[in-house]
């Protein structure tokens, strides 16, 4: 029997963990619950909700490639976003009409700008420090804002553009009645949108878990030593730039087809979803992929539900002014919070529990 | 040696021919007499961009640290010098030029004085714990910046507000038909004076002698025995305090203050220090110049294009010369 190398040693335990581990049935459990989500809680708020965590776990998950597989900090992510929701606008509106080949071609337009955006901002900023790049990403971000609303022949301007979906995905579409609820186009867009995710998503752990993923990975952690082993560190962050780019321009593109509009203030306001993104990635947790679910999960319910606390509040405690300010200025409750979770956890919500696991067992061994 | 002096020399006089002629190039699309009104509103907007920006570029080249709250003390500043015209509103509108400077310089002193200890408090806190690490230093001074525009919003309250202008900065004088608002030529003034300042401080004190040191060789400075911890909280005060001193500046000169306004303008200052140099305090004064006059005479020209003009320049510095124009020890 020939001797294994221990890279195939991980991986011979990786598979066998796959079916034996708590983990492997917890994102099995995930999958089948946002499965179920239309057919359980039919209601529009609900599956909206479910949808939107999908979409922003995928995008928080394609930011965390660039911040916590590379070390890379990018205020553009949320422009990128915006560049595949307008893309996908353009073709299936402003200047063409919904059908599937529109749709298509609008994403693989988006796809084209966001690779070819994406490599000249990295030749621009990377040359000289990581740092540089969240400065000229941001100044790039305020640009395409202002482009948005200034160029309104083609934009649309702060109006926006309303999109219709080509047929079996527009809102009119009705199949019929299957376990007790309407097949409807948003039913069939939510599947759409939730398995694209799903691969992209597959497709993102490949990456960051393949050779060039592990460069990555050395790179971050120590850029000089990986300058001295002789990998161009230069080429291996633009590749990894313009992958997270291209997947959060798909990411925009999707949506968009969900919401159904774009417009300068939802789909490219950098503080809007880059704060957002931020918030998500260092709660869930930097440098893990699945921290993105955990924080858009958390983010998103909380966002959804905080009205409701604040009534329940204003009923149970009439008299308390100062909660009731507090609660109406959540962002600041998610700031300080966001503060606290970067000095006492920085590895968030999944990185903090992944230690405490791996802890757990060095302690017991089997 | 002498051989690189001259080049260097060489290097400064193309740069400085250079700048002339593109000062001078607008003229071929603008009327004389507006061309000197936009050189002054270029030059106000160049100052009081300079006053954000070179926090920005100290605090960077001193601590190597790229604070993203500065924009959120800038707003702060412009909130405090906001209040205290409320507080103090008959000299504000009292048509006495003594009473007016008094009021400016009593909100100035405020909002200098609330912002530096805020900016204390922000790096004792929040920064200190981070050093080194410059991806965490952003998130962490972007979680700040969350927390103190949020607390603006808590505290004056989430709208616009005007800002009341002490009576003499109203109004502008009018010279051989140029028209000169009066309030640009303070922020000039402003400006002029504390670039000034911190150059005496960096070049005559001893202060100044081991924040140059610093900027240099850290390690080296805190070799020779100097509290390196205590010279980063000032240092930062003091950034802070310019920024504070800008945000009243420029909202006096915007004549609104909003809790977001930190943030548009935070830009400006970003792309100021990288095209004048991070760490350098010149290159901030030259680039706020820049990016102030290329923005009045690009609006005029072109005005969709105003706020693409500074990123375009910011594009080709970044390309011929990625250190910035100026760029310091590091």
């Amino acid at each position: 029997m020939t001797e294994q190398t221990p890279v195939q040693i991980v991986r011979e335990q990786e598979k066998r963990r796959l079916f034996t581990s708590g983990s492997s049935f917890l994102k099995l459990g995930v999958l089948i619950l946002f499965l179920l989500v239309p057919f359980l809680l039919p209601s529009y708020k609900t599956v909206d909700l479910a949808i939107k965590i999908v979409i922003f776990a995928s995008l928080v998950a394609s930011f965390d490639i660039l911040l916590g597989y590379t070390g890379i900090l990018s205020f553009g992510h949320g422009m990128f976003f915006g560049i595949g929701a307008y893309c996908v606008a353009f073709l299936l509106e402003k200047y063409g009409s919904p059908t599937y080949l529109n749709l298509i071609l609008g994403l693989l337009l988006a796809a084209v700008v966001a690779v070819v955006l994406a490599l000249i901002i990295s030749f621009i900023s990377l040359r000289v420090k990581a740092i540089f790049f969240a400065m000229v990403t941001l100044a790039l971000a305020e640009l395409a804002i202002v482009l948005a609303n200034k160029l309104s022949h083609v934009t649309g301007g702060e109006d926006g553009i309303s999109i219709s979906m080509p047929g079996i995905f527009s809102v009119a579409f009705n199949m019929g009645e299957f376990m007790g609820i309407d097949i409807t186009g948003r039913v069939i867009t939510y599947y759409l949108i939730l398995f694209t995710c799903l691969a992209l998503f597959l497709m993102m752990l490949r990456f960051t878990h393949s050779p060039l993923g592990r460069v990555l990975q050395a790179i971050r952690d120590n850029e000089q030593r990986a300058v001295a082993l002789g990998y161009k560190t230069f080429i291996f962050q633009t590749i990894s730039i313009t992958f997270g780019c291209l997947l959060a321009t798909l990411i925009g593109g999707l949506y968009a087809m969900w919401v159904g509009y774009v417009n300068p203030e939802s789909s490219l306001e950098v503080m809007a979803i880059m704060l957002n993104v931020l918030l998500m990635v260092v709660i869930g947790g930097m440098g893990t992929l699945y921290g993105g679910i955990v924080g858009a999960a958390f983010l998103l319910i909380t966002q959804t539900f905080l009205p409701d606390l604040q009534h329940l509040a204003q009923n149970l405690l009439p008299g308390a002014t100062l909660l009731h300010n507090m609660l109406e200025r959540w962002l600041l409750l998610f700031g300080i919070l966001f503060i606290l979770v970067v000095i006492f956890f920085p590895k968030g919500v999944i990185g903090s529990v992944q230690d405490y696991v791996s802890r757990r067992k060095k302690i017991i061994p089997e | 040696m002498s051989h690189t002096k001259t080049r260097r020399w060489s290097t400064e006089l193309t740069i400085m021919a250079g700048a002339v002629i593109l000062l001078m190039l607008p003229l071929l699309g603008i009327p004389v007499k507006t061309y000197l009104t936009l050189t002054i509103a270029g030059l106000a907007m160049g100052m009081l961009l300079f006053l954000i920006a070179s926090g920005v570029s100290i605090i960077f080249g001193l601590m190597d640290v790229l604070n993203f709250a500065h924009g959120a003390l800038f707003a702060w500043g412009a909130y405090v010098g906001f209040s205290v015209f409320g507080w103090l509103r008959e000299w504000v509108e009292a048509d006495s030029v003594l009473q007016n400077f008094g009021v400016f310089l009593a909100a100035i002193l405020a909002a200098m004085a609330a912002v530096a200890v805020l900016g204390i408090i922000l790096e004792r806190v929040i920064v200190r714990r981070v050093y080194g690490n410059h991806l965490f230093q952003i998130l962490i001074t972007f979680g700040a910046t969350i927390v103190l525009v949020e607390l603006i919003r808590v505290f004056w309250g989430p709208n616009d507000e005007v800002m009341t202008v002490p009576l003499t900065f109203r109004g502008s004088w009018d010279i051989f038909d140029i028209i000169i608002a009066k309030y640009r030529i303070i922020c000039i003034f402003i400006g002029i004076v504390v670039y000034a300042v911190i150059q005496l401080i960096l070049k005559k004190t001893k202060l100044g002698i081991i924040v140059r040191a610093g900027v240099e060789n850290i390690e080296m400075v805190q070799a020779m025995g100097h509290n390196i911890f205590l010279l980063f909280t000032g240092v930062f005060a003091v950034g802070a305090g310019l920024a504070a001193l800008g945000g009243l500046s420029m909202s006096i000169f915007s004549l609104q203050v909003y809790p977001d306004m930190g943030s548009s303008y935070l830009l400006f200052a970003f792309i100021v220090v990288i095209i004048g140099g991070l760490g350098s305090v010149t290159g901030s004064l030259v680039g706020a110049l820049i990016v102030g006059l290329s923005y009045n005479y690009v609006a005029y020209l072109v005005p969709w294009a105003a706020a693409g003009v500074n990123i375009i320049i910011m594009i080709v510095i970044l390309l011929i010369r990625p250190t910035g124009l100026f760029a310091a020890g590091k």
